[in-house]
């Protein structure tokens, strides 16, 4: 484990996608007026050439990466999750879904937590939902800084379009770094038993975590997933864990509609499990603006909320 | 003598626009679906650059070096289809399962599914950021390929035109000509009545966002092809080339008439259409 506690994973994205261009001349940076934002300051001043500015223009940022990829370059597009995927979700559909050209979105911002004090306009919360709904899209929330390295690398060698969401700056660090990432495996973080599966994605995994520790004093054991990769899902594993565990509880700073707790509802509901299934999440309403921290817990997603969430879940078995 | 046409092949061309305007009427007779109006302006743009100008190999579609077109008037495809067609891209046979189950000739042109297709259009005002793109790509790439866009004029109502006009602009671009299609006509009437673009401010908009600009009648072969050696020539702009357009060209009873936005001719208009088109 790293010894920082708190690390960026806008950071650790914009490093390595410069480490990756560094290696590979086809690796390239669009930028919709977002170097700073996306921390890409050393990529523009290592690779000027290589950086495309669109200026505010984040459709044409998709559709220039779009053209750039079509010609067998590797476009990074990286900007605010919600310009990508509302701004530019006609662009991201039809340029990079419908032309399955390997374009690679990165996010930032993602969730309440990602966008924090900046408010609504700026927290993605149906980024993900919008996203699972474009055929071939692939989709990724790394837990952590590290993670965020890898999962990058681990998409860029992907060949079709993929969207990797990350955070404000300021994220916790959860992952050893020689904890490996496998693309479309879940990574089961933590096991202290089977009472519950608990399936969260990104920051929010480190209030996961602590309801884990908080439980197993009272002798309530969980198994805490990071369901990192939502797109293609890792049905058969999801399947598994499910079968094992007597409830089931989803964790994600985004709408409860359409992202994690409706793709797990929707292996359970095609593969006939009858277990509980909570999803805590913004349900249905907007953010407000905060300390991030802060708004995990406003919304339903402290450690406390969680672990409350498990008793009660295990309470109404026996009731 | 032509001093823009040094292989004199101005009457080939001519012919082969016909031939690609009876291709586009028949085929959209055909299948029963289609935009003839939008796809006859067009058809002497599209005539010159895959007959005359564009570097392409119809054996190997994908040939990197390859100078690119985006139709980013996506509607207009039946002229684009006649074209890669009839230069070898895929049989013509194929024209006639237009928009039906099956057929790779989608509603819309589609990358990879269509041979030759350089870029997936229909949604209005990609051609020149999706364009600017591939321009860019050239240029890092040290290759020489041109990007050649063809706009409608109703399609510069989208906000995207006008992001991809600055920035195309702003990167100096100069590898990407794009063809305004100033036929005057959109969707719902004409451009002036439903959007009150000006037929000659348009060029003065776009040379205040950096481009090059240069007038020409879109039908007249000479000035097409001078229009395109001039683009060639330039070193720090993208340039558009206004070309003044008969929306419906080469049929009468279409031409100017905007109920051929959308339209299938019936067999007899078919007839009559091509009696015009070989008379000519």
């Amino acid at each position: 484990m790293s010894t920082k506690t708190i690390a960026s994973t806008r950071e650790a994205a914009a490093d390595a996608i410069l480490e990756a261009a560094l290696k590979d001349p086809k690796v390239v940076f669009v930028s919709a007026d977002s170097v700073k934002a996306a921390r890409a300051t050393k990529f523009a001043a290592a690779l000027p050439e290589r950086l495309f500015e669109m200026g505010i223009a984040e459709q044409t940022a998709v559709a220039f990466a779009a053209g750039l990829a079509s010609c067998g370059y590797k476009p990074f597009v990286m900007t605010y999750a919600n310009f990508i995927t509302m701004r530019a979700c006609e662009q991201v559909r039809n340029y990079t879904g419908y032309t399955h050209l390997g374009v690679k979105l990165v996010g930032l911002n993602g969730g309440v937590h990602g966008g924090e004090r900046e408010g609504v306009t700026h927290q993605s919360i149906e980024d993900l939902a919008i996203l699972r709904a474009v055929p071939g899209m692939e989709i990724v929330v790394p837990a952590d800084p590290g993670q965020t390295r890898k999962a990058l690398f681990a998409m860029l060698d992907r060949p079709g379009p993929g969207y990797i969401r990350v955070g404000c700056g300021r994220e916790p660090v959860l992952c050893a770094d020689d904890e490996p990432f496998v693309f479309d495996k879940l990574h089961v973080m933590k096991k202290t038993g089977n009472d519950a599966v608990v399936f969260a994605v990104g920051p929010v995994l480190r209030n996961v975590l602590k309801a884990a520790e908080r439980l197993e004093k009272e002798g309530i054991g969980i198994t805490v997933v990071d369901l990192h990769t939502l797109k293609p899902l890792d049905s058969e594993g999801v399947k598994a864990l499910i079968a094992a565990a007597k409830i089931v509880i989803t964790v994600e700073d985004h709408n409860v509609i359409g992202g994690l707790g409706s793709a797990v509802a929707e292996v359970m509901a095609e593969s006939g499990s009858a277990k509980r299934l909570t999803r805590l999440g913004l349900q249905d309403v907007f953010g407000v603006s905060g300390d991030g921290d802060a708004l995990l817990d406003h919304f339903g997603m402290s450690a406390d909320t969680i672990a409350e969430t498990v008793k009660r879940g295990l309470a109404g078995l026996n009731g | 003598m032509n001093t823009h046409d040094p292989k004199g092949n101005v009457a080939r061309l001519k012919g082969i626009s016909a031939e690609l305007r009876k291709s586009t009427l028949t085929l959209i007779h055909q299948a029963g679906d289609g935009h003839p109006g939008p796809a006859l302006s067009i058809a002497d743009l599209v005539t010159t650059l895959y007959f005359d100008e564009m570097r392409v190999d119809p054996k190997n579609p994908k040939w990197e070096d390859r100078d690119r077109f985006l139709l980013s008037k996506g509607h207009a495809c039946t002229v684009l289809y006649a074209a890669l067609a009839k230069r070898g891209f895929f049989p013509e046979s194929l024209l006639s399962g237009f928009r039906s189950l099956g057929s790779i000739l989608q509603g819309h042109p589609v990358m990879d599914k269509i041979p030759g297709v350089d870029m997936t259009t229909g949604t209005l005002g990609h051609g020149l950021s999706v364009g600017g793109g591939m321009a860019a790509a050239a240029r890092l790439g040290g290759k020489d390929f041109r990007v050649y866009v063809i706009l409608g004029d109703g399609e510069i109502n989208e906000g995207i035109i006008w992001e991809g006009a600055q920035v195309v602009a702003n990167l100096r671009l100069s590898n990407l000509t794009a063809f305004l299609d100033l036929n005057g006509f959109q969707s719902g009437g004409t451009t002036n009545e439903v959007s009150g673009i000006d037929r000659i401010a348009v060029a003065d908009k776009f040379r205040a966002f950096g481009w090059n600009t240069i007038d020409i009648d879109g039908h007249d072969y000479d000035q097409i092809l001078a229009s395109i050696a001039a683009a060639k020539r330039e070193t720090t702009r993208p340039t558009l080339v206004v070309a003044h357009t008969i929306k419906g060209k080469g049929v009468p009873f279409m031409e100017n008439n905007n109920a051929w936005h959308k339209g299938v001719p019936t067999k007899e208009q078919l007839a009559e259409a091509i009696k015009a088109l070989e008379a000519a």
